[in-house]
């Protein structure tokens, strides 16, 4: 597998979209989410299906792809057995796919979720974008709102930067930047040995320099249009924006994609992308900047 | 029911009192010079107790003081509830999430900051136990070699994480790293701990046997950080918002503190795990508010904390039992263990040469929680006075050069 187009590739635009089918009742809707956004973007739009190709799925295929209005000329089906996880993210390294567009659950039954689904394993691994769409529709639904992390991780401009030029393309009014500060360590630093002022002082400093460290990384960005707004909040990173994205009703919420393999034991110990999966606030776009 | 006198209990309000006030104030001078407060609460315990007060004037120590009646019962539920909610305390700080967060450095940092300083202080003290007094048979030695390893690999977070802030590095990368795999150290030490304290009343014959403590351990651990953490981070909110604020949340917390204290005890493993996996499993709640957290912190910190740190001096006379070879051993111990384990590691985790010597010498602390575990360790007879003494001065020695030799290999 040649992999070299793939490095340094930047994580927008998106030339190609790939969507994965299941032919369950949220195949059709999350179909024409894919399509919309293809058209939006001038992507080419990739179905994948994995498992058995039967002449009655590929006319429920054809059928679905004619009632959204596909045109078969723009978009490809690729059609292959094996493991589900697996074979995704083989077929969109292969074809060099920016975005993969799944349906997900907003919340999945406890077992499932330590398990690892394939719509959450898929978000674990993929070495490209993916969008998880929780409530997928056959009419448009308008982008609002967005929410994107603003955590100090070089991965954090080119996640910004992604965020923006959906909301540009998408005529997105409403882009809030959350910066997450988690000061929980300093509690025990501070509670033995500070005077009141100087916890103050000291709380204080810490969310300035985080503040700061966030409008560096925004000064950087390619705004134009977009109005976007700053936010700092005290919390847990991926719990606090995950909350702070419910709170908002936000449409859509983008973030990092993982910086470390994730295994059971994130789930157990839960942090960072695994407290937005584990309950998905809305739409969840994860950035994967492969800086 | 047995009461306290009227006499005993004004007596027992005066003891608690002195030890409040002047640890209070010793700690507050020690700021000024940028020492650490249980530095000064140590002190205090000196001179109030037989080393210094005790020799001077032995009535006034007496009176205050006693060694029998109701009051050393009294005083010694009083620092058994102490070293109980420090540990409940040093678990709320450890957050095993962000172990997994920082990846490969913090898992290789804190498993070499722990497997070379145990195998170095096991290996001293199996095959030289005569130097710290210890009879050359197998049950005796293998025990105290199994202290002492723990003993010198354990860290101190609360130390280190001032140190770092101090330094401006506590949110940078090599302050998580330190963070992370001390976090780490700790709940591996006290674990080792535990078992080890378990096996001395087993040697009493006591309990249970050495399969069903572990088997008990590793149960009691694995169910408080996996199914009793879900319960507490579901219950949390609705503590929080139905129960007052924040007496309901305090009331709680801490009441589980003490169950799963007592459970752990129960069972034959010391109640400090019990209270140290409690601590985990509240303060790895999302839901858990930072003015709750302060509060139980600021709480046992400056009340249990200071009772608890003067009352070893109350016990040990520190100028009687100082062995200055004693302490040279444990500190070089300490020090080459813990410095080249947690260096080895950092650089096998991919930091540079001088930022893994700094992640060495910042893991290098040990502060409160070595002084925890040798108090323990004496009141269960796993250790002489000289020993003890040897830990507390190593203790002390360590958090006081971690900061500046951490310095030199930063920029």
């Amino acid at each position: 597998m040649d992999l070299s187009k793939l490095k340094k590739r930047p994580s927008y635009p998106f030339e190609t979209i790939a969507v994965a089918i299941s032919f369950s009742p949220r195949c059709q809707p999350v179909l024409a989410e894919a399509k919309r956004l293809s058209d939006v973007l001038g992507s080419s739009l990739l179905l994948l299906h994995i498992g058995e190709k039967t002449a009655q799925k590929e006319q429920e295929l054809d059928e679905m792809m004619a009632t959204i209005g596909v045109n078969p000329n723009q978009s490809r089906v690729i059609w292959m057995e094996g493991d589900p996880v697996d074979t995704i993210l083989k077929l969109c390294k292969l074809n060099i796919v920016d975005l993969l567009i799944l349906g997900a659950l907003e919340k999945e039954n406890i077992l499932k979720f330590y398990l690892g689904s394939i719509a959450r394993n898929i978000s674990r691994k993929a070495k490209c974008s993916v969008l998880l769409l929780i409530n997928p529709s056959n009419e448009p639904q308008k982008v609002k709102k967005i929410v994107v992390n603003g955590v100090a991780n070089p991965k954090t401009i080119h996640t910004i930067n992604t965020a923006l030029y959906l909301a540009k393309n998408l005529g997105v009014k409403d882009l809030t930047i959350v910066n997450e500060v988690d000061i929980s360590g300093l509690v025990m630093a501070i509670s033995d040995n500070s005077t009141a002022p100087q916890t103050k002082e000291i709380k204080k400093n810490f969310a300035e320099e985080s503040e700061e460290t966030l409008q560096t990384i925004i000064d950087k960005c390619d705004v134009g249009e977009v109005k976007v707004t700053d936010k700092s909040i005290k919390g847990k990173p991926g719990y606090a924006i995950s909350k702070f994205a419910k709170d908002k009703k936000a449409d859509l919420l983008v973030i990092n994609s993982p910086d470390t393999h994730l295994n059971v034991f994130d789930r157990i110990f839960t942090h960072d992308i695994e407290y937005v999966l584990a309950d998905l606030p809305c739409n969840l776009l994860i950035v994967h900047s492969r800086v | 029911m047995i009461k306290l006198a009227h006499n005993e209990l004004i007596v027992l309000l005066l003891s608690i009192s002195t030890m409040l006030i002047i640890s209070r104030i010793f700690s507050e001078l020690g700021k000024r010079f940028k020492l650490p407060v249980v530095m000064g609460e140590l002190i205090v315990g000196i001179v109030l107790g037989p080393t210094i007060l005790g020799m001077l004037y032995p009535d006034i120590f007496n009176y205050l003081f006693p060694r029998t009646g109701n009051i050393p019962i009294a005083l010694d539920g009083i620092f058994s509830l102490s070293v109980i909610m420090l540990l409940f305390v040093a678990g709320m700080e450890v957050q095993l999430s962000l172990v997994l967060k920082q990846g490969k450095v913090a898992v290789y940092t804190s498993v070499f900051s722990m497997i070379i300083p145990f195998f170095t202080g096991f290996a001293v003290a199996w095959f030289f136990p005569e130097i710290f007094s210890i009879p050359d048979e197998k049950g005796p030695k293998l025990i105290f070699s199994l202290f002492f390893g723990t003993a010198l690999s354990i860290s101190a977070l609360p130390v280190i994480a001032r140190i770092l802030m101090d330094m401006n590095l506590f949110k940078t990368n090599i302050g998580m790293v330190i963070i992370a795999s001390a976090m780490f150290n700790d709940l591996l030490g006290w674990l080792i701990f535990s078992f080890v304290l378990s096996l001395t009343s087993t040697n009493s014959g006591e309990h249970l046997s050495l399969w069903y403590t572990i088997a008990y351990i590793i149960g009691f651990g694995l169910f408080m950080l996996t199914i009793g953490k879900k319960i507490i981070d579901k219950s949390l909110p609705w503590m929080q918002t139905k129960l007052s604020w924040p007496g309901g949340v305090l009331s709680i917390s801490l009441g589980i503190c003490l169950l799963s204290a007592a459970f752990t005890e129960a069972i034959n493993i010391h109640a400090i795990l019990g209270a140290f996996i409690a601590g985990i499993a509240f303060g790895d709640s999302v839901h858990l508010r930072e003015q709750a957290r302060e509060i139980i912190h600021q709480f046992v910190t400056n009340f249990f904390a200071p009772l608890f740190f003067v009352s070893i001096g109350l016990k040990v006379n520190f100028i009687e039992n100082f062995d200055l070879p004693i302490v040279l051993i444990v500190l070089v111990l300490a020090f080459v263990g813990k410095v080249v384990g947690a260096t080895l590691g950092a650089r096998l985790g991919g930091m540079s040469k001088n930022h893994s010597l700094a992640v060495g010498f910042g893991m290098n602390a040990r502060g409160a929680m070595e002084i925890i575990l040798g108090t323990l360790a004496l009141n269960a007879g796993l250790i002489s006075k000289p020993i003890f003494v040897a830990l507390v001065i190593m203790a002390l020695v360590t958090s006081l050069t971690s900061g500046p030799l951490m310095k030199k290999f930063i920029d």
